[in-house]
């Protein structure tokens, strides 16, 4: 029948069609509900969990049905600035134990004992107890295992069939050949080998690659199921990064670092940054104490160390305390210096004071300053370093005796608001931008503050440098705008990236951040810096042949009694090539007589300036850079001695005269029978020969003399009357004042007539106030 | 099953049995019956191969296709019918029911699988004695409904209060319901003595839906509805297993690895198929991580492999059979007729909507499989039967006349 077809009426027809409508009705509702209402819900909940939620469940299930494996990639290698090494990778091996094994499989475990002592010397009786962790499948017996002691390894295995339960895995391991050299430069990485300090952590993304992937499924069980599928994810390796820090110069400068530590009594290390001012390239930066990058952890400072053993070991400190401390030395000895610190760069600014009063022309060659030995600034006298005042000076030598109240008179003229945008054009309220890490910014007063009414004596000791700090590589940077021709710079010692197939991916270009003063303005601060070294506080960093320009500085610190000594200096003074920021910090002064054991005056001209004359020398000798001597300079060049032995006196003399040679005869023979320096050897020019004439020359040996405290003329007197010969280093344009303070030959020794002495002399400068 | 007699000599019940049956019905039937097979392949594969010892990997899919032929061969000859039989032998179906549930719980007939007794072994089959029970229940339930307005009214004196209480009883429709309401009672008991909590929801649904198609007056089914859901809701917080599948399904993440490993593991199959699926055969969940893989979760299986659309399909083409199974039911040749159909898409609408909810964590987790998809024993056989005797019913139907 068909329901909904009128059926005739019959006596019972009425209730029927009821009931066949009423059925009609009630299945046409389940058609609906059971039909398509529910059907459509089912589909929405599919289309929300497979489509909206695909993402979270697909990640769910991949997680669980894939076993990925990871490929390490080398970590790139970091050279020098000529290709040296600085830090590579190298594959070494580990060893695993796994105990469950060696017990499942029977293993002669005397064997394995034996045969690990005996190859890696390791301890027997805690080798046995790691073989009875018979739980673990996984026991770490050594790691970084080189080459040939994991082929030994091999070897002993393969012989004893131990593979089960004894094998090698893989792992890579930092060398840094240098060890100790730019350690805070280059930096180290971790125990996750990811870069911690330094370039290792600043270019971390490019020195690790990435890492590959072997994705293999599996099935619950955890079998591989190699035929479903399988996704391999090469490895690239990291980049390769040359530095434009050059291991040589970096040598010189930790060297030098290291000298004037011993030399100085510096309680509290240095640093020193080298730099090419036309480029921002950091040839090298030195930071004391520094550590051993292949053994960082470890205190530098071994009596630090010791000490808080034996304090530990006694119980005077707990174990807590213990390693707070070695954990805040270590973070001591891994900071760099040249970016974590600030300090007062004290008469070093005065660089850029200079320059900015030349650029504004509130000064000029012909400003006149004078100097009572004080300037008084609201109310407060400011000593000068001369008590006694450095009297009437022009602009030159204003800066060549680091005048601080003719300073303070161009800090005046300048102006504070003109000071202010100097100091902002400088950069000196930002970091510099070197690509290192954990660069910081040194602390300068707001505008309004130096602005203000209250900002006259923050301007006035701003003018020489002090109640205002940097760091040194914000120092250095800033300063080299004003001698390379006025533009600042953004620093970087990294000078090219390379893939692993060598090809550059990145090269460092030099990145100009503005221009902050004229080049003609530049050239003439060049030209009084020259100066200071030739005339003024600087001179103990000149060096014959090269012309040196920079500036001293002796900065206060917060601590009373400590100062940092320091110079800045450039060379060739008409072009630079190098520039040179050199600081010790705290030379151990005895009582108060600022002097030190050594008795060396506490200054920046008579500490730092020496030694970074020596450092700029030695650099510019490395780079090739060629001498050019003075007329004086060049009467005293080395010559060679010629042979004179058989000449008549009058041929000796012409040959010894041509090479700038005199002379004085022994004895009255017509020709020369001996002659002292024999041929060949170089002294110094215009030094005296003795010819003997007809009379042998003596053979015995002398004794050097003490020449400590004498006088350049002093020293010549007593060498001629031992046949020695004088080779002067440092300043010598006074030698009646300049006094000896270093022979390369010590006091006692005994040496041969004709032995030239190297003896460095010095002259004492006063360029700071002590009191 | 019947000799075949010349058409003259065919009453007229005959005549009409030989009709054409409903063809978009028995394409749809035949459709997802292929679509199932294919599914089982895929989805077993992994488990066959693990568990013949990686020698092959067709064993579930042969016996599935042997079910699937037997099963359409019985979908014939059931279809050929004529369904007025079924009202002599429905007692008899239902009696036999009884006997086989009752053999199952204490006798020993029948083994363990999942934790109840719900399966008797017959030779190479392995039937569960509440597929039985649900066409019983189907075919006692049709026959006496259909009757419903021919029966006698009983005759109760108005003079005692007993007679007039039974007269209101009966006047409220309460004394009709009785043996309805005894049978499924029984046999609710009998199923809950296994237990086998899913065969209770399914029998019962499919009764009540028979009720109401049959005419009872709504308001029982909201008397009827409160009592089922208080039962429910009383098994479900007096028993510990049932209370936790109601936690788990609420959140499965609280224990991934154990009460939530396997809806955890059926959501994870059923979201990563995404849009368009891995592709036929390309699972990894089949891979040991999702249990019943290729019965009770074959549909995750299938959701894992062809994606959101392919799941759309197979859910559009149920929608479809059951609708069209409606339709052959509002056009039965008789009341009888049109219950039977009810009753049996009825039954598989359910079996399908809870199978799919509970693979989507739905609702909670109970052991429902996928009709024509899930492997096992002989559903497969007894749900083409079904479809046969849905045919059966087509049959009849008066010649459908265009426009």
């Amino acid at each position: 029948m068909r329901l909904r077809k009128t059926i005739k009426p019959t006596d019972r027809g009425a209730e029927r069609q009821r009931a066949n409508s009423s059925m009609f009705c009630r299945i046409i509702i389940l058609m609906i509900v059971f039909g398509a209402v529910i059907f459509m819900g089912l589909l929405v909940r599919l289309f929300y969990l497979q489509v909206i939620q695909h993402d979270f469940y697909e990640e769910k299930a991949v997680s669980q049905q894939t076993r990925s494996t990871t490929v390490t990639a080398d970590r790139g290698t970091i050279y020098d600035a000529k290709g040296n090494i600085l830090a590579i990778s190298a594959t070494v091996q580990t060893l695993i134990l796994s105990p469950l094994d060696v017990q499942e499989d029977n293993m002669d475990q005397d064997a394995i004992v034996n045969g690990l002592v005996e190859i890696l010397g390791l301890d027997a009786d805690k080798l046995r107890e790691r073989l009875q962790k018979t739980n673990s499948a996984y026991e770490i017996l050594r790691k970084n295992i080189e080459e040939d002691q994991a082929d030994e390894l091999r070897e002993f295995i393969a012989k004893y069939h131990l593979s089960a339960g004894l094998y090698l895995v893989p792992d890579s391991k930092r060398y840094y050949p240098y060890s100790t050299m730019a350690s805070q430069v280059i930096g180290f990485i971790n125990a996750d080998k990811a870069g911690a300090y330094g370039i290792e952590a600043k270019y971390e993304d490019e020195l690790s690659g990435e890492s590959g992937r072997v994705v293999i499924a599996k099935n619950a069980a955890g079998t591989e199921m190699l035929s479903r599928y399988a996704n391999y994810v090469d490895a690239v390796d990291g980049d390769n990064l040359t530095l434009t820090i050059d291991a040589t110069i970096q040598s010189y400068a930790e060297k030098i670092l290291a000298e004037g530590i011993e030399t100085y009594d510096i309680q509290n290390g240095g640093f020193c940054i080298v730099m090419n001012p036309n480029t921002g390239a950091v040839l090298a930066m030195a930071s004391s104490p520094n550590y051993d990058l292949n053994d960082y952890s470890t205190l530098t400072d071994t009596e630090l160390y010791t000490s808080l053993k034996s304090q530990l070991d006694s119980g005077t400190i707990t174990e807590d305390e213990y390693w707070a401390q070695i954990s805040s030395a270590q973070l001591e000895q891994w900071r760099d210096k040249n970016l974590g610190d600030t300090y007062e760069p004290g008469s070093t600014f005065k660089a850029l004071v200079l320059a900015a009063a030349l650029e504004e022309g509130v000064v000029d060659d012909n400003t006149m300053f004078y100097c009572p030995g004080y300037a008084v600034v609201a109310g407060t006298r400011i000593n000068c370093s001369k008590h006694s005042g450095h009297g009437s000076q022009n602009l030159a030598q204003a800066v060549q005796n680091s005048c601080n109240p003719a300073f303070i008179a161009i800090g005046q003229k300048l102006g504070a608001e003109k000071f202010y945008d100097y100091m902002e054009k400088y950069g000196l309220m930002e970091k510099t931008g070197i690509d290192l890490p954990s660069e910081t910014v040194g602390q300068l007063w707001s505008r309004e503050d130096f602005t203000g009414d209250y900002g006259i004596t923050s301007l006035a000791t701003a003018s020489f440098g002090q109640r205002l700090t940097v760091t040194p590589i914000r120092l250095i940077t800033s300063i080299a705008s004003v001698i390379n021709g006025g533009y600042l710079l953004t620093p970087y010692v990294v000078q090219s990236v390379t893939d692993s197939d060598g090809n550059t991916v990145y090269n460092a270009e030099k990145q100009v951040v503005r221009q902050t003063v004229s080049s003609e303005v530049s050239s003439k601060v060049r030209e009084i810096l020259e100066s200071v070294v030739s005339e003024g506080t600087g001179k103990n960093a000149y060096q014959a042949g090269y012309r040196i320009g920079g500036k001293t500085g002796t900065s206060e610190t917060l601590v009373e009694g400590r100062y940092i000594v320091s110079f800045m200096g450039f060379a060739p003074a008409d072009d630079p090539q190098v520039i040179v920021l050199l600081a010790y910090d705290n030379p151990k002064e005895v009582g108060s007589t600022n002097l030190t054991a050594g008795g060396y005056y506490i200054s920046g001209g008579n500490m730092a300036a020496p030694m970074a004359g020596q450092l700029i020398a030695e650099i510019l000798d490395y780079m090739g850079v060629e001498k050019e001597y003075t007329e004086d300079e060049l009467a005293s060049a080395d010559v060679t001695v010629p042979n004179v032995v058989g000449c008549t006196e009058e041929a000796a003399a012409e040959s010894l005269q041509s090479n700038g040679l005199s002379y004085r005869t022994v004895g009255s023979g017509a020709t020369v029978t001996a002659q002292i320096p024999a041929k060949g050897a170089t002294i110094p020019g215009n030094s005296e020969v003795i010819l003997y004439m007809g009379e042998q020359a003596p053979t015995d040996e002398v004794e050097v003399p003490d020449l400590s405290g004498m006088t350049v003329n002093e020293v010549k007197e007593a060498f001629s009357s031992l046949g020695l010969y004088l080779r002067s280093t440092g300043t010598t344009d006074s030698p009646d004042v300049d006094i000896a303070n270093n022979q390369d030959i010590n006091a006692g020794s005994m040496v041969d007539r004709g032995t030239v002495i190297e003896v460095r002399f010095t002259n004492q400068v006063t360029d700071w106030d002590p009191g | 099953m019947f000799a075949r007699k010349a058409k003259r000599d065919l009453t007229v019940e005959e005549q009409l049995a030989r009709g054409p049956l409903d063809v978009p019905f028995l394409m749809l039937a035949l459709l997802l019956t292929g679509i199932g097979l294919v599914a089982v392949f895929s989805a077993s594969y992994a488990s066959a191969y693990y568990e013949s010892g990686s020698t092959s990997s067709y064993s579930y899919f042969i016996k599935q296709g042997i079910n699937a032929g037997l099963g359409l061969i019985a979908m014939i000859l059931i279809s050929h019918i004529n369904y007025q039989t079924y009202r002599i032998i429905s007692v008899g179906v239902l009696a036999v029911s009884v006997i086989l549930l009752i053999l199952v719980i204490p006798f020993g007939f029948g083994k363990e699988s999942v934790g109840a007794q719900r399966w008797i072994y017959i030779g190479p089959f392995n039937l569960q004695p509440s597929e039985i029970a649900k066409l019983g229940v189907i075919l006692f339930f049709s026959a006496r409904l259909s009757k419903r307005d021919t029966e006698k009214k009983a005759k109760w004196s108005k003079r005692t209060a007993m007679g007039r209480f039974l007269l209101f009883l009966d006047k409220i429709g309460f004394i009709e319901l009785l043996p309805y309401g005894g049978v499924l009672l029984v046999i609710l008991f009998l199923l809950y003595l296994e237990p086998h909590m899913s065969g209770m929801i399914l029998i019962l649904l499919v009764g009540a839906m028979l009720l109401f198609v049959g005419g009872i007056r709504l308001y029982w089914f909201f008397v009827g509805g409160g009592l089922a859901a208080g039962v429910l809701g009383l098994i479900i917080l007096n028993t510990s297993y049932q209370h936790g599948r109601v936690a788990t399904w609420l959140n499965p993440w609280a224990d991934p690895l154990n009460d939530g490993f396997q809806i955890i593991q059926s959501l994870l199959a059923i979201g990563s198929g995404g849009l368009a699926g891995l592709g036929l055969g390309n699972s990894r969940q089949k891979f040991l991580y999702l249990p019943e893989e290729h019965n009770d979760f074959i549909f995750s299986i299938w959701c894992e492999e062809m994606g959101f659309i392919g799941a759309a399909i197979v859910v559009a083409l149920f929608a479809l059979l059951i609708m069209r199974g409606y339709w052959i039911a509002i056009h039965a040749r008789d009341r009888f007729g049109a219950l039977i159909v009810v009753g049996i898409v009825t039954l598989l609408a359910a079996q399908v909507i809870l199978n799919i909810c509970v693979v989507t964590n739905s609702l909670p987790t109970t052991g429902i499989s996928l009709p024509f998809f899930s492997y096992g024993g002989t559903a497969l056989m007894i749900q083409l039967a079904e479809v046969g005797i849905v045919l059966g019913v087509s049959r009849q139907a008066p010649a459908y006349r265009a426009g």
